[in-house]
């Protein structure tokens, strides 16, 4: 089967009310250019998981594609300021923020990529998330006694990552932080990589230790370069502060509409491109 | 708010970085630069094998004069010693081996309840926070959990939290103001900045101030503040104010 598609082939797997898991964290390395795609398909009841999101989170809570967000911190950082479309959404009750504790996220994937329906978390033993939350329960360890906290794993049915290279077979290289990319391509049904380039199998070969993803885990794989943008890619682009800047003023959808159409061109740049192959 | 060549972000940074001892494991998280730069002073002065870990996985980066907008960057693990990623530093925490975690909040109380969550009712919130990250499995675990904040009033300091991110096992709240520290289930006001006065103090916090005696946070050294402008050009640790 052929992996490699284009952007809009390989978003449209993705099927409304799909739970969905992000690689990066907060504004680095983000599989923007794909979360663009999403919502100008403008896919509905989305699940989102991440340990810590930002614009790919707030963008998809601003156009409605959103149900519910699982994660320990939504917010873009000291110089940006807050989530604004996300926090509204809680606000106005449309959407779900279901509040865990980053590890907690980790600890329910881990779940999921080991096929058990919890995952005991040390540390969770007090305050309002226990007793608000229906993904937490506390136990009575049947060895010890001692009560026990549980997280209810977290299967995603698409996990998003880009990464810096992938060959055709979807054996990806992440250069820099990996964040819980690697946990997050084991937890998932469907693993879509997009990719800065995709690089020949011979070039793979001759750091096949360093590959984080196998590919017989990568369902598709999608070509574009600066696909994290404006979030940073490690030793390609730094964030794109304007582009960061400019979206988080925006309140309208029709604003964020014209925000995702310049990006058009850019998104869809890899397909054309040709592969160094 | 300059004050004898310092300012309340200097103060905040080095009386932090005193509270860190040489050799601990010590850990910070997103949007974080003060404890950053004072984990980094720490490292430089008084603490030379200070164990500096973050989000992008970076053991001990050598600068952190890159992290203009982001402590969660590729640039801490560019200049690192080791790659230990953040699942990795949960993880040592639950074995109980992470002496140090800085964390945030947003609402505090007297009895050491910590809110990162909402205001008002956590499934309709007035006011969606943006949560509180590894706080609540970070504080009942790391040997110490020191917050810092960059507000200090009756709406931070208040007399009953909205919403218990997490509680217990604190250790010290530090605030443009004071410091406060938590012993036997009760927040104590350790110290007053000396740009501050036990008025100010009173006067911003929400809940009645228990204390001692009245003692002053020591001002930063000129030796500090000579360190600070060399690891902190940029001035990162004043960002939040």
């Amino acid at each position: 089967m052929k992996k490699v598609k284009s952007l809009k082939e390989a978003v449209n797997l993705i099927n409304d009310g799909d739970t969905v898991s992000f690689g990066g964290n907060v504004l680095h390395r983000a599989p923007m250019a794909a979360v663009r795609e999403i919502a100008r398909q403008n896919k509905k009841s989305l699940k989102l998981v991440k340990t810590a999101g930002a614009q790919d989170i707030d963008l998809l809570c601003a156009m409605d594609c959103v149900e519910s967000v699982d994660a320990g911190f939504v917010s873009y950082e000291t110089k940006y300021g807050l989530a604004n479309h996300y926090r509204q959404g809680v606000q106005s009750g449309k959407i779900k923020g279901n509040e865990h504790a980053c590890y907690t996220v980790i600890c329910a994937l881990r779940g999921a990529s080991m096929n058990v329906p919890f995952m005991p978390v040390k540390g969770l033993n007090a305050g309002d998330l226990l007793v608000k939350n229906d993904y937490f329960v506390v136990v009575e360890d049947p060895f010890s006694g001692e009560p026990i906290t549980l997280v209810k794993t977290i299967v995603p049915d698409v996990a998003i990552i880009h990464v810096q290279e992938c060959d055709e077979k979807g054996n990806a290289i992440i250069y820099g932080p990996k964040f819980e990319d690697i946990l997050i391509s084991r937890a998932a049904n469907k693993v879509i990589i997009t990719t800065e380039q995709i690089v020949p199998e011979s070039r793979i070969k001759l750091n096949t230790e360093r590959i984080d993803i196998p590919g017989f885990l990568v369902h598709s794989i999608v070509q574009v370069p600066n696909g994290a943008a404006p979030a940073s890619c490690y030793k390609k682009y730094e964030v794109d502060d304007k582009s960061v800047s400019a979206f988080i003023k925006m309140s309208s959808k029709d604003e964020i509409r014209d925000y995702l159409k310049a990006y058009e061109t850019k998104d869809y740049l890899g397909e054309r491109m040709g592969r160094r192959l | 708010m300059m004050t004898e060549g310092y300012r309340v972000s200097d103060i905040m940074t080095c009386c932090i970085s005193n509270m860190l001892q040489d050799n601990e494991t010590v850990f910070h998280g997103v949007s974080s630069h003060l404890p950053m730069v004072a984990m980094k002073l720490a490292k430089s002065m008084h603490a030379p094998d200070l164990v500096h870990l973050n989000i992008p996985g970076g053991v001990n980066p050598s600068s952190i004069k890159q992290a203009s907008y982001s402590s969660a960057g590729a640039d801490l693990l560019g200049t690192a010693e080791a790659y230990f990623p953040l699942e990795e530093v949960f993880d040592l925490s639950m074995r109980g081996k992470l002496d140090v975690a800085f964390l945030g909040g947003i609402q505090f109380d007297v009895n050491g309840n910590v809110n990162a969550s909402v205001i008002g009712d956590y499934h309709k919130p007035k006011v969606r926070l943006p949560g509180g990250a590894g706080s609540a499995v970070l504080i009942p675990t790391a040997k110490k959990a020191i917050i810092w904040r960059v507000k200090h009033d009756k709406r931070t300091f208040v007399e009953t939290v909205d919403f218990t991110t997490t509680r217990g096992n604190l250790w010290r709240i530090v605030t443009p103001l004071c410091i406060f520290e938590y012993r036997k289930g009760k927040l104590h006001l350790e110290s007053i900045h000396p740009t501050s006065s036990l008025e100010e103090v009173k006067n911003n916090t929400g809940f009645e101030l228990i204390y001692d005696e009245i003692k002053y946070t020591d001002s930063p050294t000129n030796l500090e503040l000579a360190t600070l402008k060399k690891i902190d050009p940029y001035d990162y640790r004043s960002i939040e104010f």
